[in-house]
C-alpha cells in the first residue's frame, strides 16, 4: 500500500538499548513521532537526552533495537536528519566563517570531485537570510554572540534541506532576546513541515515551546502533549528530589 | 654592493648541497606546514612527536631486514617502509591502551614513543656491526647532507599528501570540525582520521630526514600555529602555514652558512622567531593588538559620565573645557577619552567642541533609562528620596541588557522615576520590526499579534489582529489595548508580558 508521505512517522524508534558500560544510557525505548511538530526532550542531567539525540544520527553504536527515519532504517538515512550541536562541544577558535559553517550543510550533497555550484551557494545565502545572520557572512564564528552563533548552526541545519532537524540544548545559556529569536526561527522551520526535536532542560518553559514532550531517564517515561507529560507524579519519580523545579512549575501554574 | 650580495646570498647558491637543501627543505616544510593545521585543530602535535620518535626503530628494522637478507646496504625504500610500520604500530599501540586501560591518551602516548624510541636505540648497539647510521643524523637531521634517494622520498610524499588534501578539503575540514554531523551525512569519519594519521607519518617521515626526530615536530606545528594567529579560515591558514614553512627553511638555511650552525636547528629557530614575531604583531590575534585594544580602552566610568555631561549640556558643540569641569576631572584625562571615543563614533568634534553622534545618544539614551530605573528601584526598596540620585549614579554602571530587562519587569516597566521624568523606552527589544511582548511598549505604538506566550491566560485576542497601546491606567497598572474597532482591553502585568507583538512603528 502506498502511504501519503505525510503519514510516515518522523522517527520510529522500536526497543532501543545503548550502553556505554554496565549501565545502560537507554534502556528499551519505543516512541513514534508524527511529522511538523516542535517535539521538547526532557529528562535530568545524565538522562540520555543526548544519547538519544546521536542515535537519531546514527552516531552512537546500537545494543539492540531499531530507528527509522521518515520510513527508512537508519542506515540509509544518511543526510536526511540535521543536526545542531551543544554550544560547549564547538571549537569557537576553528579558523571558519559563518558561511563556511552553512556551507557544510551542503556537503552531503556535493560530489567529492566538485567543489560547491551556484546553486549550493544561493540556498546557504538563502538560509543565512532566513535566520538574519546574512550581514555577518564574513565573520569568524568566535567572534558572534551566543545567540548568533546558534543561529549560524540553524541556518547550516536548514542548509541541509533535511525533514528532521536535531538540536541539542539550543536555549542553553541564552538571554530571553535570543530565545525568542531562536523559537521564531524554529516556528517557521515547522510551519514549513519540517520536524524538530529540541533537547531542553528547562521545564518552566517546556510547556510554552513545545507541541510535545518527550520524558526521559534512560527508559522512555512519556511522549505526548506538555500537559499530559508535567505530571507532578511522573516528574517526582523522574526527578527526585530536584525540588526547586516543581516550585517553579507550581508558580506558573503548569502543574 | 653586487659584490657584497653575492657574496653574501648568491654564493651558495652556486653550491650543489646548499640548493638542493633549499629545494628538499622548502618542498618538506611546504607539506608540513599544511597537514600541520590539521595536526593543530585536533590537537595532535603529541602524536606528531612521537611518530618521529618512533621511526628511529623502524629504520633500523628496515636496514637490517634487507642486509640480512639480501646483502644490501642503506636500502632507502626499506628504511622508508620500516617508518611507515614502526608509525602504524605506535598509533595501533596508543589506541588500543587509552583504550582498554583507564590511562589518559597523551600518557600513552608519552610511554609509547620513549618505549619504542629506546627499543630503536637498542637495536640498533646490538648490530652496530651490520648497520651503518649515524644516530646523530637522526636526531638532529642532516638537510645539508641531503642524498638523492631522501630528496625523492620528499617529492613523491609532498605529492603524494598534498593531492590528497586538496581533493578531500571539505572532508578534513567537516570532520575535524564537527565529526558528529560529518557521520550524520554520511561521511567515513574513521577513514579520514586514519588517512590524516596516515599522511601525517609520512610528512613526519621526510621531515625526519631534513631536520632529525627532535625538530621535526616543531616544522609540523610551528608553520601552521603561525598562520593559525594570522587568517579566520582554513584554507588561507595552510597557505600561510606553507609559505611560513618555506621562508623558514630559506632563512634558516642562510642562517646556518652565516653562523656554522647546524642546518636544522637554524631552520628550526627562523621558524619560532618568525613565530615570535606573528605572535607579537599579528594584526588581530596578535598580543600587540591585544595590548592596543586595552590600552585605548576608557574607564567605563569616564566615557559614560563624559557623555552624560555631553548629554546634559545641549548634545551639540559642547567644549571639552565645560565638560572636564562638569565632571570634575583633569582636562588631559577627558581630551585622551575623548579622541578614544571620537574613533569609536561616539562622539563628533569641531574646534574643541563635541556633539553627540547617533550611536552616542542611543548610548547616553541606554545610560538614562538604567540611571531613572535604577532609581525607581531604590524607590521601590525604601530608599530616602535625598540619597537615591546619588545611589543611582554609580548603579547606572551596571546596565547590562539582562539586568536592565530584570527591574524593568520587577517594576512593572514603569513609564515615570521618582523625580516624574520620563523613563526612556526599551529600545533594544521594541525597534520596529521587532517582536516583544505588549509590557514594553508606549503608549501610541502600533503593533500586530504574534502568539499568547501562557495559553491559560484568557485573553480574546487573535495573532495577526492590528492593535495600538492607549494611556496606561492605574497609576501604570493597567495596559491598554485598542482593537482597530476601537474596542479597548485591560491588562494586568502579567497578561501584556504573555502577549508577544510585532512593532509596526
Amino acid at each position: 500500500m502506498i502511504t501519503e508521505s505525510r503519514e510516515v512517522a518522523a522517527f520510529s524508534v522500536k526497543n532501543l538499548t545503548v550502553s556505554y558500560g554496565p549501565r545502560p544510557a537507554l534502556l528499551d525505548v519505543s516512541v513514534e513521532v508524527e511529522q511538523g511538530q516542535l517535539i521538547g526532550v526532557i529528562g535530568p542531567n545524565g538522562s540520555g537526552k543526548s544519547t538519544f539525540i546521536k542515535s537519531l544520527l546514527g552516531f552512537v553504536k546500537r545494543d539492540f533495537g531499531s530507528i527509522e527515519i521518515l520510513g527508512q532504517p537508519i542506515e540509509k538515512a544518511k543526510g536526511m536528519v540535521a543536526y545542531v550541536p551543544q554550544r560547549g562541544s564547538v571549537d569557537w577558535d576553528y579558523p571558519i566563517t559563518v558561511e563556511e559553517v552553512a556551507l557544510m550543510g551542503r556537503y552531503g550533497n556535493i560530489p567529492w570531485y566538485k567543489s560547491a555550484s551556484k546553486e549550493d551557494k544561493r540556498i546557504v545565502k538563502e538560509c543565512l537570510d532566513m535566520v538574519r545572520m546574512s550581514d555577518f557572512r564574513k565573520r569568524q564564528i568566535g567572534q558572534l554572540s551566543g545567540g548568533q552563533q546558534q543561529r549560524v548552526f540553524m541556518a547550516r541545519a536548514l542548509a541541509q534541506g533535511a525533514d528532521l532537524l536535531l538540536l541539542d540544548e539550543p536555549f542553553a545559556g541564552v538571554d530571553a532576546a535570543t530565545e525568542n529569536a531562536i523559537l521564531d526561527v524554529l516556528e517557521s522551520a515547522k510551519a514549513a513541515g519540517r520536524t524538530l526535536v529540541v533537547v531542553h532542560h528547562d521545564l518552566a518553559t517546556a510547556a510554552e515551546y513545545f507541541d510535545k514532550l518527550l520524558l526521559i531517564k534512560q527508559r522512555l517515561f512519556a511522549y505526548g502533549d506538555p500537559s499530559a507529560v508535567l505530571k507532578e507524579d511522573l516528574l517526582s519519580e523522574v526527578y527526585e528530589g530536584e525540588l526547586k523545579v516543581f516550585a517553579t512549575l507550581k508558580q506558573n501554574g503548569h502543574i | 654592493m653586487t659584490d657584497w650580495l653575492y657574496q653574501t646570498f648568491g654564493i651558495h647558491l652556486t653550491q650543489t648541497y646548499f640548493l638542493k637543501a633549499l629545494i628538499g627543505g622548502s618542498i618538506v616544510a611546504c607539506v608540513c606546514g599544511v597537514v600541520g593545521c590539521l595536526v593543530i585543530l585536533r590537537r595532535m602535535a603529541f602524536l606528531g612527536d612521537a611518530l618521529s620518535h618512533a621511526m628511529i626503530a623502524g629504520v633500523v628494522c628496515g636496514y637490517l631486514f634487507m642486509k640480512l637478507a639480501f646483502g644490501i646496504e642503506a636500502n632507502a625504500p626499506a628504511m622508508l617502509i620500516g617508518s611507515i610500520i614502526a608509525a602504524g604500530i605506535t598509533v595501533a599501540l596508543i589506541g588500543f591502551v587509552s583504550k582498554a586501560s583507564r590511562l589518559k591518551e597523551d600518557t600513552v602516548i608519552g610511554i609509547m614513543y620513549c618505549g619504542i624510541f629506546a627499543l630503536g636505540i637498542v637495536i640498533l648497539s646490538i648490530f652496530q656491526k651490520h648497520v651503518h647510521i649515524d644516530i646523530m643524523h637522526f636526531i638532529m637531521g642532516d638537510i645539508l647532507g641531503i642524498g638523492d634517494s631522501d630528496m625523492w622520498l620528499t617529492v613523491i610524499v609532498a605529492v603524494i599528501v598534498l593531492t590528497v588534501i586538496i581533493l578531500f578539503f571539505r572532508f578534513f575540514q567537516i570532520t575535524s570540525f564537527d565529526p558528529i554531523m560529518a557521520a550524520s551525512i554520511g561521511i567515513p569519519v574513521l577513514l579520514f582520521d586514519y588517512i590524516l594519521t596516515t599522511c601525517m607519518s609520512f610528512v613526519v617521515v621526510s621531515a625526519v630526514s631534513m631536520v632529525g626526530v627532535i625538530l621535526s615536530v616543531g616544522l609540523l606545528i610551528t608553520p601552521a600555529a603561525t598562520a593559525y594567529l594570522l587568517t579566520d579560515r582554513l584554507n588561507r591558514m595552510m597557505i600561510i602555514a606553507a609559505i611560513s614553512g618555506v621562508t623558514s627553511v630559506i632563512g634558516g638555511l642562510y642562517l646556518s652558512v652565516w653562523l656554522n650552525a647546524a642546518g636544522g636547528v637554524s631552520i628550526m629557530l627562523f621558524c619560532t622567531l618568525q613565530f615570535i614575531a606573528v605572535l607579537i604583531f599579528a594584526p588581530r590575534y596578535g598580543l600587540m593588538a591585544d595590548w592596543l585594544r586595552r590600552k585605548r580602552l576608557v574607564p567605563q566610568q569616564l566615557l559614560e559620565d563624559i557623555l552624560r555631561s555631553v548629554h546634559k549640556l545641549g548634545g551639540e558643540n559642547v567644549p571639552i573645557s565645560n565638560i572636564a569641569n562638569s565632571i570634575k576631572v583633569e582636562l588631559g584625562k577627558v581630551k585622551k577619552a575623548i579622541t578614544s571615543m571620537i574613533s569609536e563614533g561616539l562622539l563628533d568634534k569641531q574646534n574643541s567642541q563635541v556633539t553627540l553622534t547617533g550611536k552616542g545618544q542611543l548610548h547616553s539614551k541606554r545610560m538614562m533609562r538604567s540611571h531613572r530605573l535604577w532609581e525607581s528601584y531604590l524607590k521601590h526598596v525604601g530608599m530616602e528620596m535625598e540619597k537615591i540620585h546619588d545611589q543611582a549614579e554609580q548603579l547606572e554602571h551596571i546596565h547590562d541588557e539582562e539586568t536592565v530587562d530584570y527591574i524593568d519587569d520587577k517594576l512593572g516597566h514603569p513609564t515615570k522615576d521618582p523625580h516624574g521624568e520620563e523613563i526612556p523606552e526599551d529600545f533594544i527589544h521594541t525597534p520596529k520590526g521587532e517582536i516583544a511582548p505588549v509590557s514594553l511598549l508606549r503608549t501610541g505604538r502600533h503593533a500586530e499579534i504574534q502568539r499568547i506566550k501562557d495559553n491559560t491566560i484568557d485573553i480574546q485576542l487573535t495573532p495577526g489582529e492590528m492593535i495600538s497601546l492607549g494611556e496606561r491606567q492605574d497609576n501604570g497598572a493597567t495596559w491598554v489595548v485598542i482593537r482597530e474597532d476601537g474596542e479597548q482591553i485591560y491588562l494586568n502585568h502579567k497578561q501584556a508580558d504573555a502577549i508577544l507583538v510585532k512593532t509596526i512603528d
